[in-house]
């Protein structure tokens, strides 16, 4: 089976001489279809930068990153984003929605990018929203909907075009824990086990352990297995 | 992704309204400053502008009015008119002095034309008549008007008093105004006989070409200079241009610059305040070429909406400053408009596109940041 996404010895140093940081050193890992991952480790240990060059939004400074099978190196900003809107679905903490555009539309935004117009994104952000649990806030605008609903938008806008690997940078970390229990459950529970899509989620938060295939542990730069039973901090 | 441009713009209407406001007061600073210029500029040329008159004949060297001084011989005048093609000739008389109303001196351009001219006086009579007597004047209505003076009443030209004979319109200027005496009268304060010009007022017969005319009145009269209406006013808006309107220009330039200023900074703060959104929009997919079509329809938006409503302002406050001061006229010229359009878009270009640049920059971590 073919990974959707691997990390082949990424290094990512930031600056250079007495302010340089090696905020993420030699990490391998490799995500397979249907894989929930969980990402853990102390602030500041390089996650959302681990993140980020996963995402194709930060170069590494050392090793390779391979999406799909394809090996990124050498693509032009364009390609990179093609890549992105076709690829890779993103969840952020600060949920990260167009304020101007009501939740359907936020969800169509990216079909549209995509080439996807007219009434068939139309059905399928509703379809979708629907699905999250939101067809009663279709047309309502981020500042009017709660956090929980916000995170919902988000993950629909993160499935619009089926992409094979979601990114979530700490996904509950704006919401209660009842709240943030709900929204993983929706992303991770019915739409990955339909789909087989890869799921990377990088937390501080404990809870996501049950939901998560494999845990990883990231300290200092350097990624290592856990064991999902092992108590945390050990 | 037009569509999301306009839905930024109407989502956040103060942010929109605060800009598109900011670009029409920097267009209504502009378009006023220049327009006083312009209108200045015009005054100064107002009595060429409003003669019936294609062909003005000078005294050799001379090349326009106010800052020269131009007689020619008294038979000048016979000589003109014998031409073949020419309809009328006017012997003008002109002089600079200050006219004295209510103990106030007013700067001013004073013509003088014979009682029984066919035209050569003033444009448009408020009040009273043309014709003068040896000691009768014509001063500008709303002039008169600003000193309590009407027909009937006297004003001072060179220590002699005259009597108000008639009120003109449209000779009411910031710097100067202009005034019509009798010929005799002003010729004797000039000490040229009365019959002398200053310039001569030439109107074609109907059916003569201009060029045809001038070429023979040129071989009547070799020794003056002969100027289309177009060349004398151009000539006379040349040499203002050059001379005393230096402080009007400079000011001009600085309200140029300030308004440009602040229409740049009005789009490139307004770029900026998106600045996250627009690296969302990357993040999660959008090329350069999207993200600037975004910037651009923005800023362009913003744009054409401040001008028009700049433009439109200016309008209205030329109307209400001509209505409140009769001298001070707001010219807005649609050349000059038109012009401004490439300018104002390319400061608009370019402020959107320098925070743009530092988005497309931008570190893509900051979606990640709270
Ligand atoms: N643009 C940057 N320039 C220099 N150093 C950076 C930059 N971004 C992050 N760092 C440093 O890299 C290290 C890892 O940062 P990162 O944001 O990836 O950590 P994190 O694990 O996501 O932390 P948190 O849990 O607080 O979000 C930190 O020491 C941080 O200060
Ligand atoms: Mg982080």
């Amino acid at each position: 089976m073919e990974a959707l996404l691997e990390l082949n010895l990424v290094t990512k140093v930031y600056g250079a001489g007495r302010t340089e940081v090696r905020a993420v050193d030699g990490v391998d890992l490799r995500v397979d279809p249907g894989e929930i991952v969980l990402i853990m480790g102390p602030s500041g240990s390089g996650k959302t930068t681990l993140l980020s060059m996963a995402g194709l939004l930060l170069s590494p400074t050392d090793g390779d990153v391979v999406l799909g099978g394809r090996r990124i190196n050498g693509h032009s900003g364009s390609e990179l984003a093609a890549l992105r809107l076709r690829q890779i679905g993103f969840v952020f903490q600060a949920y990260n929605l167009l304020g101007a555009l009501t939740a359907r539309e936020n969800v169509e935004v990216v079909m549209n990018m995509a080439g996807r117009k007219g009434t068939a994104a139309r059905r399928r952000a509703e379809e979708l929203l629907g699905t999250l649990g939101l067809a009663h806030r279709l047309d309502h605008k981020p500042a009017d909907l709660s956090g929980g609903e916000k995170q919902r938008v988000a993950i629909a806008r993160a499935l619009a075009n089926d992409a094979p690997l979601i990114l979530a940078d700490e996904p509950t970390g704006n919401l209660d824990s009842k709240t943030g229990r709900e929204v993983m459950d929706l992303l991770c529970g019915k739409l990955r086990c339909e789909q087989g899509r890869g799921i990377v989620i990088v937390s501080h938060d404990h809870r996501l352990v049950e939901i998560a295939d494999r845990v990883m542990w990231l300290e200092d730069g350097k990624l290592s297995q856990r064991d999902k039973a092992a108590p945390l901090n050990a | 992704m037009l569509k999301l441009a306009i839905r930024n713009l109407l989502h956040d209407r103060g942010r929109f309204l605060i800009s598109a406001s900011g670009i029409a007061l920097a267009i209504v600073l502009i378009l006023v400053m220049r327009g006083i210029f312009a209108g200045s500029e015009e005054h100064a040329v107002a009595y060429v502008r409003n003669q019936p008159a294609a062909l003005w004949l000078m005294q050799s060297g001379v090349e326009n009015m106010h800052m020269s001084t131009s007689i020619l011989a008294p038979q000048t005048v016979e000589l003109a008119a014998q031409v073949e093609g020419v309809d009328a000739v006017v012997g003008l008389l002109y002089a600079g002095g200050a006219v004295d109303l209510a103990g106030q001196p007013a700067y001013s351009y004073i013509f003088a034309v014979d009682a029984d001219a066919p035209f050569g006086g003033p444009w448009e009579l408020a009040e009273g008549r043309r014709a003068l007597e040896f000691d009768e004047v014509i001063v500008d209505a709303d002039l008169a008007a600003r000193y309590g003076l009407g027909l009937g009443d006297t004003v001072r030209i060179f220590e002699t008093d005259l009597r108000i004979a008639g009120l003109s319109r449209g000779t009411f200027g910031i710097a100067t105004s202009i005034t019509f005496v009798n010929k005799q009268q002003l010729a004797q304060w000039m000490g040229v006989p009365p019959e002398a010009a200053s310039y001569i007022l030439i109107r074609p017969e109907a059916g003569y070409l201009v060029g045809d005319l001038a070429e023979r009145l040129k071989q009547a009269i070799p020794d003056a200079n002969l100027l289309t209406q177009e060349e004398f006013i151009q000539s006379d808006k040349q040499m203002i241009r050059q001379m005393g309107a230096d402080i009007i220009r400079a000011m001009n330039l600085v309200a140029y610059t300030v308004g440009m200023l602040v229409i740049g900074l009005t789009i490139y703060t307004a770029t900026l305040e998106r600045a996250r959104e627009f690296a969302v929009l990357k993040a999660i997919g959008a090329t350069s070429g999207r993200l600037l079509g975004v910037v651009f329809a923005q800023a362009f938006v913003s744009t054409l909406l401040g001008g028009l409503l700049g433009a439109a302002l200016a309008w209205v406050l030329g109307q209400v400053i001509g209505g409140v001061l009769p001298e001070m006229l707001v010219l807005l010229e649609p050349d000059y408009l038109l012009a401004q359009i490439p300018v104002v878009l390319a400061v608009t270009g370019l402020a959107a596109l320098i925070p743009t640049g530092r988005i497309l920059r931008l570190d893509p971590m900051t979606v990640f940041r709270e």
